[in-house]
């Protein structure tokens, strides 16, 4: 057999009209950590849950390790669920909720005591054990939950946006330990978030969706440089990509951007000439260079900087970001000169968004 | 701004008594005083006189020329003697404990499994939860004319329910049966209590979040089991109030008698309440009809401590 983990072909939501879910179709290998992204709205949850048995899907066909899941209940699955409310049950201390699962299989007691022990030790919880959960920060909730699902070696792990109750300090620590914690258990891990940076640095593969669809899938670095639509271009990448209209010149080799004076941009290939498109590109790959010979001149706007980053955009309309490591002697109301490889000019169909 | 407002701040604080009184009623301490204050009186001149006043008599010699007076001839604990000798007072206790525990345990059980029912969000569900108020909002002797004509021993419905069903041969008297009698205000009683029973135990039951019960599912946690961990226990809290609720308001319960049985056949359906207004208001003996119901309040005491720790002690985190 082969080394897939969770297989869903065409698997289909709806809630009474809405179509939450359309013919997803995904593999994931045993072992891999997967990042769902999208925007609000997008149907992650819904399809983690359903990952999970929590909805039922009206199409399609769910396998996990193997198994058909369409229609076994929750507790059968052997999955394990990390909720955004991280849904500790309130009335039991920390080593209960550590071996609810285990006193249902009717483990013994030392061994279920020992077994939470050890998944304390790895989870930094030990000294919270007699605890109850009101008692507890929100990072050690998060651990607690995280802890539940480990100490029960589920054939996959869900997320559903465990870090979004944090801090922005303890959510980049967690996402480490997080990853660490996976890697040492060798598990298959299905990771909800909105944040294309957490997406990005924990994750094998990322899975973009929109609107019940997937987007794209794909290595976290093959996103970013391949993108497949105008919507995964935007979505992934920090700060975003730039859009600007745009139409292949008459020779075909470059592109003539809608801004003042219609720059032209060489692509490195040849397209249908006076085709309308959309020109992505991206702040950190275009660079600042002499204002005189550089092919795209634009009126500075506004400078900010953080000391390690300066972010330049530009005065016109659609608003060009540039991001360059160190400062700039740059000021607004100045002209600048970019340049951007050819290779990094990406191109999307007007109608369609599609990659060209 | 800031310049403008500090002198009216200033005079203010340095006003005659009468406008410093005014301004903490405003926004002072005053002001929760007076919200404290307001029910305090109302509590002490329309409860605690009366339970004061009635305590007192329990341990005096009332007649009718005594009957306005507060101070009386001191009598000691005659009244409770002669209450606790009284040949029918086994009896009483007999029935008021089956009228207390059969009507808790009914109200109850059927509340309990109703607000489970309807805590399942099929289509409808709160509006036929609602139609349940229907017997909240009767009043008791209503409710105990209705339940007499279905109690009727040759005419009543729950009889020939009863007959069809084949769980019975002959009629039931069960409103002149001293067999059954006490279970005919026991039974219109749970019916009576069942709306309010099942309208807590509901709210309960919503406040207890989803997720619990999927993670309670995910971790291997059958629907017996999640009802076992998960229900049960969130739901200590209001199971305590609404145990305690209950027995406050069995121990009230007094409409359904008169409409009912009268207590009757010979004392078979008389309990505490109803033997205390019999003494007070038929026999005119107000002493002893103060003395039982003094045994009564402090039965009721007793639940109302049990109510306020069990509302004390949330679990909920
Ligand atoms: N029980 C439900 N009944 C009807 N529609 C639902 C239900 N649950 C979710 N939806 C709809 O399905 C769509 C997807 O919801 P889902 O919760 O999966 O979004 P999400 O991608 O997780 O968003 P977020 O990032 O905000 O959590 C939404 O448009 C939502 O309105
Ligand atoms: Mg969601």
């Amino acid at each position: 057999m082969s080394n897939v983990q969770i297989e869903l072909t065409g698997v289909d939501k709806h809630y009474g009209q809405f179509h939450a879910l359309k013919d997803i179709n995904l593999s994931i290998e045993k072992g891999t950590f997967v990042a769902l992204v999208g925007p609000s709205g997008c149907g992650k949850s819904t399809l983690l849950r359903s990952l999970a048995g929590l909805e039922t899907i009206t199409g399609g066909t769910m396998k996990i390790a193997g198994e058909v899941m369409n229609d076994v209940p929750p507790r059968k699955r052997d999955v394990a669920m990390v909720f955004q409310s991280y849904a500790l049950y309130p009335h039991m201390r920390v080593a209960e909720n550590l071996t609810y699962s285990l006193r249902l299989k009717g483990t013994p007691k030392e061994q279920a005591l020992a077994a939470a022990e050890e998944v304390a030790r790895t989870t930094g919880l030990s000294h919270l054990l007699g605890r109850f959960p009101r008692e507890l920060s929100g990072g050690q909730r998060q651990r607690v939950a995280m802890g539940r699902a480990i100490i029960r070696h589920p054939k996959a792990f869900l997320f559903d946006e465990p870090l979004s109750n944090l801090d922005a300090a303890l959510r980049v620590h967690m996402r480490k330990e997080i990853r660490a914690l996976h890697d040492r258990l060798g598990a298959t891990s299905v990771y909800v978030t909105h944040d294309q940076v957490e997406a990005m640095t924990m994750a094998d593969r990322v899975v973009v969706m929109r609107d019940g669809v997937i987007e794209q899938e794909g290595a976290p670095l093959e996103l970013y440089d391949k993108p497949a639509s105008r919507f995964v271009a935007g979505f992934i990448g920090s700060p975003a990509m730039n859009f600007v209209p745009a139409m292949i010149s008459e020779d075909g080799q470059a592109v003539l951007l809608d801004l003042p004076d219609a720059p032209r941009l060489p692509i490195g290939r040849a397209l249908e000439p006076g085709r309308r498109v959309s020109a992505g590109l991206r702040p950190e790959h275009l660079t600042v260079t002499n204002a005189e010979t550089a092919a795209l001149r634009l009126p500075v706007g506004v400078v900010e900087s953080t000391g390690s980053m300066t972010y330049i955009s530009s005065g016109t309309d659609p608003e060009i970001t540039v991001v360059i490591h160190g400062r700039s002697p740059l000021s607004a109301g100045e002209v600048m000169g970019l340049t951007i490889a050819p290779e990094n000019v990406h191109l999307f169909d007007v109608e369609s968004e599609r990659v060209i | 701004m800031d310049i403008s407002e500090a002198p009216a701040v200033n005079s203010r604080r340095r006003g005659n008594p009468v406008s410093r009184i005014l301004s903490s009623i405003r926004d002072g301490n005053g002001f929760d005083i007076l919200l404290v204050a307001a029910p305090l009186v109302f509590l002490v001149l329309l409860a605690g006189l009366p339970l004061i006043y009635n305590v007192l008599m329990s341990f005096q010699q009332v007649d009718m020329f005594t009957l306005g007076a507060w101070i009386r001839p001191f009598a000691g604990f005659d009244n409770y003697i002669s209450v606790i000798s009284q040949p029918e007072f086994p009896l009483v206790v007999r029935n008021t404990i089956i009228f207390v525990v059969g009507s808790m345990a009914g109200q109850f059980v059927l509340g309990f499994a109703l607000a489970l029912f309807f805590a399942q969000n099929f289509p409808g569900a709160a509006t036929i939860r609602g139609l349940f108020l229907v017997s909240w909002v009767m009043p008791g002797l209503v409710v105990g004319a209705i339940w007499s004509w279905i109690l009727a021993g040759d005419f009543g419905v729950l009889n020939a329910i009863l007959r069809s069903l084949g769980l019975i041969e002959a009629a039931i008297f069960w409103k002149s049966d001293p067999n059954f009698s006490i279970w005919a205000v026991t039974i219109a009683n749970i019916w009576l209590g069942l709306a309010f029973n099942m309208l807590l135990l509901s709210v309960g039951l919503a406040a207890i979040p989803k997720e619990l019960y999927e993670a309670a599912a995910l971790d291997g946690a059958n629907a017996w089991k999640r009802f076992l961990t998960i229900t049960l226990p969130m739901m200590r809290p209001t199971i305590g109030a609404v145990l305690s609720l209950g027995l406050i308001g069995t121990l009230q319960q007094f409409d359904l008698f008169p409409a009912i049985t009268e207590g009757g056949p010979a004392n078979s359906s008389t309990v505490a309440q109803y033997w205390a207004w019999q003494m007070s208001f038929t026999l005119y003996d107000f002493a002893r009809g103060a003395t039982i119901s003094v045994m009564m309040f402090v039965l009721v005491l007793f639940a109302s401590i049990l109510y306020v720790r069990s509302t004390r002690s949330e679990v909920r985190g």
